[in-house]
């Protein structure tokens, strides 16, 4: 504790003594200050690099939020509402092709710099000189980045391009032009010694640990509240689990297998939560002969029993999906409820999958598997992560339900390199695969449905895996992007559910979920279902700054 | 010297092989690092990510495979093995490496040496008093032991001492929020973490020394030599050590030269159960993140650990046992 205090103040001194203004910062080692250490638990896979360069997607996790901030907060679990981050106010203009930002005053960088509005468009023309470090392709809309007056930027778009707000308000972080002006090469800078406006500064990094410390001189009066964030470095799932349960580690993003007995049980004060954000989809290849006729794809979503597989599969750790793809409760007043009971809500059938083969004129051969007239048995591969032990679980629920209407299915657990490369490419019948959507379900069907999203078999396609294009689908996702109006957007999601009902290109089995174990006995102010301020899971970015900046020490 | 220089020879020809190997089994593996980064991100990020890491990784710019292999072999003769890829991007891999190089020396390293020592002595010991208890009871029970999986011996052995009985720390090679020194209090830190890790590698390789070291000594005291140091009134200890053991010894010695060999490579299991940072782990995430150059230079600096461990300990035997030479 003597150490971690000692670190503290001499951070606070250096500070002090880089802002060289002599501005009066009375009592930085208060009562009311930063205190208390929290330590995260999450699985990496390895040591850390310590390299925290905010547009690399390997360091991205662990300095976008926290160390580097964005313009605005855009919340996925409160139907992507938007706080004042960076940014104190925005607007669109010029039919939806403009947006103007303005920038908050009063703003400082940890070494004492002041953000400024050239800042920010630094940033964003950085992106645009570095095509490799814009991740998230903001340019491929965006026309131009100025400064207007003092402390505004003005965004131009191609085309309109509400959802991109998204992308561009909330996950692109914002660096100081006078440090990042001076790197010769962005792409690859390490960054070992981040310098942002965050609420945490980093202390220090071994390849064991990263230690984050509160910044003494955030914007933010009265914020954080958290003094020290350790950030250990987990090799296995197991190891991270055991030392969560042991409580050396307050904030958990892990799949427990049997959390009730294994974590809950261990502590009163110790809680999950899983919030569904996305789904995990059962993609269907639409250039297999086959699997193109639409009978076959609807037959296969009501032969699913997809309570069962949630409940054998993931524990019940991931709800059933629907067959719409609105990732529910999080995304439920998107939810087309009436369209979907029209379908009889794709419930499980394995009845009428037989009678809807039937109709389509296939034929049930000696061995109870359908033919196709010219004697093609209905007879497919699925691949899926053989590291994953849940989806292969769920997957042999899935392979169960679909032989009981006479579709054969051999899986095909793989390595994890293979498997994904071979959802990219389209080398599969059926492929197991989980998309990551956004903060409305517009974006995960976006992701399942446009074609400017897929490729030929043989080049990998961005996330329509299983290669769907249709002209009129992609109008309206067009269109969507051209409407600030959640009546109007409202009305094109439910037409795009109808595209998932109608059409069946993919199959929605569970819902992902973020995941999140805390301990309440020693911080409180943690996401929970009744007050969902964040994601909760600490991989996901900026979501895991607002939640550090929630947390309170208890003492 | 003929014989040294024809060993030498087939080594630089196998040493040619493996490195030829190193170069093209990674890449017949599938996937490439974008893909192994954008899955790491367990789905934070967005689909066109993907097609930007490509760029980054220079992925469908391939330069021709000949060029490539020679511009490798060049490389690796000037032991420059390149910046990792996906582990930690950007960084040097032989920097990578030299940081986890010592905690596997340290921890596999002294275990084995350990082992080696220990075992061939219980061997030793428990041949020359075949039949009495210490005999009966030794060897068979670690020989067990070497059969048990090492996974499941860490797991009890972190169950019990770490989390039950809270006595002793299980993951980690030290306090993760100490500043590694030279300080007395660091390196009791270090020793600490190391003491299950060491403890669960030892008493599950031990087993396998004892029972070659047991079984060739036990050939060797029906030998006519050892009858005769005896019949001469020898004393017992010397006997055992001078006459037997020394001759017996043989096998168990390349055994230990080749597991050597082995310790660079870490011990995957000991590293992963106990989260500890060392070679093997490095390894184990070069392939799961298909970092090419960190696995090259892994793969590499293992086969050649192992080939000079088998020069050497041939050159030992030869020293050791005349009649090695002479049948060369």
């Amino acid at each position: 504790m003597r150490r971690i205090a000692t670190i503290a103040v001499l951070s606070a001194a250096a500070l002090v003594a880089a802002a060289c203004g002599g501005s009066s910062s009375s009592s930085s080692g208060g009562s009311s200050g930063p205190s208390g250490s929290l330590t995260i638990d999450n699985e990496s896979g390895g040591t850390w690099a310590c390299d925290f360069n905010p547009f690399n997607l390997s360091d991205i996790s662990f300095s976008n939020g926290n160390i580097y901030e964005p313009l605005v907060f855009v919340n996925a679990l409160q139907n992507a509402k938007a706080t004042p981050w960076l940014a104190t106010k925005w607007a669109w203009g010029s039919g939806d092709k403009q947006l103007t930002f303005t920038i908050r005053n009063g703003v400082k960088f940890a070494n004492g710099t002041p953000l400024t509005a050239a800042d920010v468009v630094y940033t964003f023309n950085l992106l645009k000189q570095h095509k490799t470090l814009d991740i998230n392709s903001v340019w491929s809309v965006l026309s131009s980045v100025t400064q207007q007056g003092s402390n505004q930027v003005v965004m131009k778009f191609k085309a309109a391009g509400v959802p991109y707000f998204y992308y561009i308000g909330d996950q692109i972080p914002i660096v100081s032009k006078a440090i990042w002006s001076k790197i010769a090469n962005p792409v690859t800078y390490p960054d070992k010694h981040p310098v942002g406006t965050g609420a945490f500064t980093m202390g220090k990094c071994t390849p064991q640990n990263i230690t984050y410390q509160a910044n003494r001189h955030y914007w933010q009066p009265g914020l954080p509240k958290v003094g020290t964030v350790n950030y250990p470095a987990f090799l296995s799932n197991d190891t991270a689990n055991t030392y969560l349960a042991n409580g050396q580690a307050q904030w958990g993003s892990q799949f427990i297998p049997s959390i009730k007995q294994f974590y809950l049980s261990k502590n009163p004060s110790y809680h999950y939560w899983f919030p569904p954000v996305a789904n995990v989809t059962l993609f269907i290849n639409l250039t297999n002969p086959i699997l193109k006729n639409v009978a076959v794809r609807r037959a296969m979503a009501y032969a699913i029993n997809r309570p069962k597989v949630s409940s054998i599969g993931e524990y019940g750790y991931e709800p059933a999906s629907n067959q719409a793809g609105i990732a529910t409760p999080t995304f439920a007043s998107w939810l087309d409820k009436q369209q979907l009971a029209s379908y009889g809500n794709y419930a499980y059938n394995p009845a009428k999958a037989i009678s809807i083969l039937q109709d389509a004129g296939f034929k049930r051969g000696s061995n109870g598997i359908f033919q196709t007239p010219s004697g093609k048995p209905l007879s497919f591969t699925v691949i899926n992560n053989g590291g994953f032990s849940d989806w292969v679980a769920s997957m042999q629920v899935i392979i169960a339900n679909l032989k009981a209407v006479g579709i054969q299915v051999t899986p095909s657990n793989v390595a994890y390199n293979t498997w994904q490369s071979d959802i990219y490419t389209g080398k599969f019948d059926l492929g197991y695969y989980g998309q990551t959507g956004g903060p409305s379900p517009y974006y995960e069907l976006r992701q399942d449905l446009y074609s400017g999203n897929t490729a030929p078999i043989g080049t990998a396609a961005g996330s329509n895996f299983e290669r769907y294009r249709d002209p009129a689908t992609d109008k309206l996702i067009n269109e969507y992007a051209a409407t600030t109006n959640p009546a109007e957007q409202h009305a094109i999601v439910n037409q795009l559910q109808k595209v998932m009902l109608s059409q069946v290109p993919v199959i929605p089995v569970t819902e992902g979920v973020d995941w999140f174990q805390y301990d309440a006995g020693s911080f409180s102010g943690w996401p929970t279902p009744a007050n969902p301020y964040a994601r909760p899971a600490i991989y996901i970015y900026p979501d895991w700054a607002q939640v550090l900046m929630h947390l309170v020490p208890k003492k | 010297m003929r014989f040294a220089l024809r060993r030498l020879g087939f080594f630089l020809l196998t040493l040619w092989a493996a490195l030829t190997l190193n170069f093209v089994l990674p890449r017949l593996m599938p996937g490439n690092p974008a893909l192994a980064i954008i899955g790491k991100l367990k789905g934070g990020t967005s689909p066109q990510a993907l097609h930007v890491l490509e760029q980054q990784f220079g992925i469908g710019t391939h330069q021709n495979v000949v060029a490539q292999y020679f511009g490798y072999l060049g490389n690796v003769a000037r032991f420059n093995f390149g910046n990792s890829l996906t582990t930690q991007t950007g960084t040097s891999v032989g920097r990578i490496i030299l940081n986890a190089i010592p905690w596997t020396l340290g921890l596999v390293g002294v275990t084995t040496v350990l082992a080696f020592v220990l075992g061939t002595g219980i061997g030793i010991v428990a041949a020359w008093r075949r039949g009495t208890w210490l005999d009966s009871i030794m060897p068979p029970f670690f020989v067990i032991l070497t059969v048990v999986p090492f996974f499941w011996l860490g797991l009890i052995l972190i169950l019990i001492f770490g989390v039950k009985l809270r006595v002793l720390p299980y993951f980690f090679s030290y306090t993760y929020t100490l500043t590694p020194s030279l300080s007395l209090s660091f390196i009791g830190n270090v020793l600490e973490h190391a003491i299950l890790p060491a403890f669960a590698l030892l008493i599950t390789t031990i087993g396998t020394w004892i029972l070659t070291m047991r079984n060739t000594m036990i050939t060797t005291l029906a030998e006519d030599y050892v009858r005769m140091a005896r019949a001469k009134g020898l004393p017992g200890r010397r006997v055992m050590l001078d006459y037997a053991a020394r001759n017996a010894i043989l096998p168990n010695l390349t055994g230990f030269a080749m597991s050597l060999g082995f310790v660079l490579g870490g011990a995957i299991l000991v590293e992963y159960v106990f989260n500890y940072q060392g070679v093997g782990w490095l390894l184990l995430q070069a392939v799961q993140n298909t970092d090419y150059p960190l696995m090259q230079a892994l793969f590499l600096l293992i086969t050649v650990g192992v080939l000079l461990a088998i020069l050497l300990s041939d050159l030992a035997t030869a020293i050791l046992d005349p009649r090695t030479r002479a049948a060369s």
